[in-house]
């Protein structure tokens, strides 16, 4: 239920917050690298430094991982087969991991596992997909229910919240 | 479609104004209506306020490093380590050297898999000198190792927590128990003289009657296979229609025939050698899918053969009677004992055989426990370069001083340990010496792991003087056997499935003490049994273990039992013979009640379809030669 509230509160915060919804869009595109790969990895530090000092919105970034961690552990078996199939069942690629896995600190960010190799490659390919819908969805909701959420006594008290000026500056 | 830059205001929102950077700054706390604010920008791509809170990241990282990181990698290590060793290992202390690169680990003890209040190596300090380079690619490749205040079976205080149930390590301490169970270690059996008894076999409890009854069955059915065949082969008709034509034209002159009458007289034998050439294949066809079910037939007559002398051991099972041939008893007495030392080397084999896999096919293994599925985790083998693990060389001097038992100078060389040996090109190798100290022990060990091009030899071999040999409970009676001091010889070798083991030892102060935990009274034969062993001061024993993983066998040869079974042989020995003789006999008048008649008309059966065929195909013959005369006779060559 907590995890729920703090999702909801995300979400309100990022909704009306200045970014335009370009940078939340991509703060989210990034953010769901968090969520959709396994977190403790090379790949999700430089996310969390582009998601720090790109011009990009941060609540977002946090909102994509929260929304897309459920739906990476859902997708984990087809990670796992994408991972598969690129490192074993493909034989010419096996060329290229061979290099990479030889090439210094590359091993480190174990593009060896299927998992996080399949995640890797299913979190590229929602990236535009992610951005777009999300770039879409902020528009639209801005235009028709943005107004009226805003005078919401919920979101007055969340936007006075204490937290919410360490929030605002991170905010694009 | 909107535009990103339209001010929030605008779409009714009321927020702060953004900052330069695009940024709001902050509102003030509680206030309910901010001023409008102008319209938003993209602005810079950087973020460059976002360096400070970067820096704390950094900042943390590094001291959560400072505090946790040699606690985190020790007990990261000590379970890694429990996981493939399949045992539990504990570690006191891990420190890293990051400059050097170097790691030195402190209070180190591997527990033993098979007796878990031992520990099977303990060390007080080993330093790891490692290669820059590889660490890079991730690797670890040892430049120096050493190990200092070794000790090896040592006593455990409180008994080690159990192995890590998963991983390799795990299956294979299950896969070498169920090889252990495979071995058929006779009981050692020194059952009452007064209880060898008569016995009234049931004819149904024997495997020959069971046998002879399945092959009745099978004869039955091809019997009627066979007829049903030779029936489908309308032989009668196409033998008659050849008479026919063989007798019409058996006077027949092309003169006389004319063209036209010869013309037909050499078509209607030409089509009647065709419908001969046609029984003739169904006649093979016949042999051919009659001969499974005869050669059945055969292998069913013999197994009734052979399960007779499988009655007899199970009639002489019931005649109770002690074990008293040699091999029996060095099996049910040295069988465990020799068991227990072949299947360490046979778990540490296997080990070796995943850990050290031939080739360079990619590697692959579990992924790392998370909270995420694991995955599988591949690593890509490639020639001339660095294995994922390499131990160019370890070396290990260490001197215990004293008079103990474990003083001495050992020295330990270890050479091309690694993950790939198709990568270092050459088999791992290791030797083991222990000279000198006041104990009089001296030990030498050594083997070869080489699997290297697909091969997969491990070979070890382990000569001992002086060391203190196994004391064990002997089986079947309340005897303890402590075989004090002695010579040991061990050699065993593994190739690919196949495997060799060869066990010596000699002992010339062996004891044997009453095993209070076991005492009972005892019979005449055992206390008999009892008086040979007790004599005995000396003890050769000599066992080799043979066959594949699948089928192991053993077998065991000392000078107890031969002397034991000499000494029940002459105490007992007309009396089993006579015993076995009736068993015998019980066992042959059954047979030929039951099981010969059917033996017999199997062996009939068998001889009729043969007869049959023969038959079938001579009869064939002789028409087609009969017509094949006549066709000449007509001019035709």
């Amino acid at each position: 239920m907590l995890a729920l509230l703090k999702l909801l509160q995300s979400l309100v915060k990022t909704l009306h917050s200045d970014g335009t919804p370009h940078q939340i869009a991509l703060g989210l595109a990034l953010g769901a690298a968090l969520g959709l790969t396994p977190v403790v990895n090379v790949h999700n530090a430089v996310v969390l430094v582009l998601l720090i000092m790109l011009n990009v919105s941060f609540g977002a970034g946090l909102l994509g991982w929260a929304v897309f961690t459920p739906i990476g552990f859902l997708l984990d078996p087809l990670f796992h087969r994408i991972g598969a199939a690129l490192l074993l069942d493909t034989p010419g690629l096996q060329p290229l991991w061979t290099r990479l896995d030889h090439t210094p600190l590359v091993p480190f960010t174990n593009f060896g596992n299927t998992v996080v190799l399949g995640s890797v490659v299913g979190w590229l390919a929602l990236f535009l997909p992610i951005y777009a819908l999300g770039r879409v969805a902020v528009r639209r909701y801005r235009t028709t229910y943005g107004a009226r959420v805003q005078q919401w006594r919920v979101v007055q008290a969340l936007k006075a919240s204490r937290i919410y000026n360490v929030w605002q500056w991170f905010h694009a | 479609m909107p535009d990103d830059t339209v001010p929030a205001d605008a779409r009714g929102a009321s927020g702060p104004p953004a900052g330069p950077t695009g940024a709001a700054p902050p509102a003030p706390i509680g206030s309910p209506t901010p001023p409008a604010a102008p319209p938003r920008t993209r602005g810079a791509v950087i973020r460059w306020r976002g360096i400070i809170p970067l820096a704390l990241a950094i900042a943390l990282f590094v001291i959560g490093y400072a505090l946790f990181a040699e606690p985190i990698a020790r007990d990261t290590t000590a379970e890694a380590a429990s996981e493939l060793l399949g045992t539990h290992v504990e570690i006191d202390r891990l420190t890293l050297h990051e400059t050097s690169p170097a790691v030195e680990l402190a209070g180190i003890r591997i527990a033993d898999p098979f007796d878990r209040m031992k520990n099977l190596l303990e060390a007080g300090r080993i330093a790891i000198e490692l290669e820059q380079e590889p660490l890079l690619e991730r690797k670890l490749v040892i430049r120096q190792l050493s190990i200092e205040r070794v000790r090896v079976g040592t006593p455990r205080s409180t008994p080690a927590p159990p192995a890590p149930a998963t991983g390799f390590a795990a299956q294979a301490l299950g896969a070498v128990r169920s090889w252990r169970e495979q071995f058929d270690v006779p009981l050692l059996s020194l059952t009452p003289i007064d209880t060898i008894r008569a016995i009234a076999l049931d004819p149904a409890q024997l495997q020959t009657v069971q046998r002879a009854l399945r092959l009745k069955g099978e004869a039955d059915s091809v019997r009627d296979a066979v007829e049903a065949a030779y029936a489908n082969l309308r032989l009668r008709e196409t033998l008659d229609s050849a008479r026919n034509v063989a007798e019409r034209l058996q006077d027949a002159n092309p003169l006389r025939l004319g063209i036209g009458g010869t013309r037909q007289a050499i078509a209607d034998v030409r089509r009647t050698l065709d419908e001969l050439q046609a029984a003739r294949r169904r006649v093979e066809e016949l042999e051919r899918g009659t001969r499974a079910g005869l050669d059945q037939l055969r292998t069913g007559v013999r197994e009734v053969d052979d399960a007779r002398e499988a009655d007899f051991a199970f009639a002489r099972g019931l005649l109770q009677l002690p074990t008293f041939s040699a091999p029996d008893i060095g099996n049910a007495v040295f069988g465990d004992v020799t068991i227990d030392r072949f299947q360490q080397f046979v778990y540490w084999s296997e080990l070796a055989q995943d850990y050290l896999p031939p080739g360079l096919d990619p590697r692959r293994k579990p992924g790392p426990r998370r909270a995420r599925m694991s995955g599988t985790t591949v690593r890509f083998v490639r020639a001339r370069s660095y294995p994922a693990f390499l131990l160019r060389r370890g070396d290990l001097d260490v001197t215990v001083d004293g008079e103990g038992l474990e003083s001495g100078t050992y020295t330990v060389a270890v050479t091309n340990l690694t993950t790939a040996p198709d990568v270092v090109r050459q088999p791992v190798r290791f030797v083991l010496a222990r000279t000198g100290g006041g104990s009089g022990v001296s030990l030498r060990a050594g083997g070869a792991l080489d699997h290297l091009e697909g091969r997969m030899h491990d070979s070890v071999t382990l000569s001992a003087a002086g060391l203190p040999l196994p004391s064990f409970a002997f089986p079947g009676l309340p005897l303890r056997a402590d075989l004090g001091r002695g010579t040991s010889a061990l050699a065993f070798e593994r190739r690919g499935e196949r495997i060799s083991g060869d066990w010596r030892i000699r002992t010339s102060a062996v004891s044997w003490t009453p095993d209070a935990a076991r005492a009972r009274s005892l019979n005449r034969l055992e206390e008999l049994a009892v008086r040979v062993i007790t004599g005995l001061g000396d003890l050769e024993v000599s066992a080799a273990v043979r066959g594949t993983m699948r089928e192991p066998s053993i077998s065991v040869r000392s000078n107890l039992d031969r002397l034991l079974s000499d000494r029940i042989r002459a105490v007992l020995g007309e009396e089993v013979q006579r015993a076995e003789r009736e068993a015998r006999a019980q066992v042959e008048r059954i047979v030929r009640e039951r099981a010969a008649p059917i033996q017999a008309e199997a062996q009939r059966i068998r001889s009729e379809a043969d007869a049959r065929i023969v038959e079938a195909r001579t009869r064939v013959d002789e028409a087609r030669a009969q017509l094949e005369s006549r066709l000449r006779s007509l001019g035709v060559r």
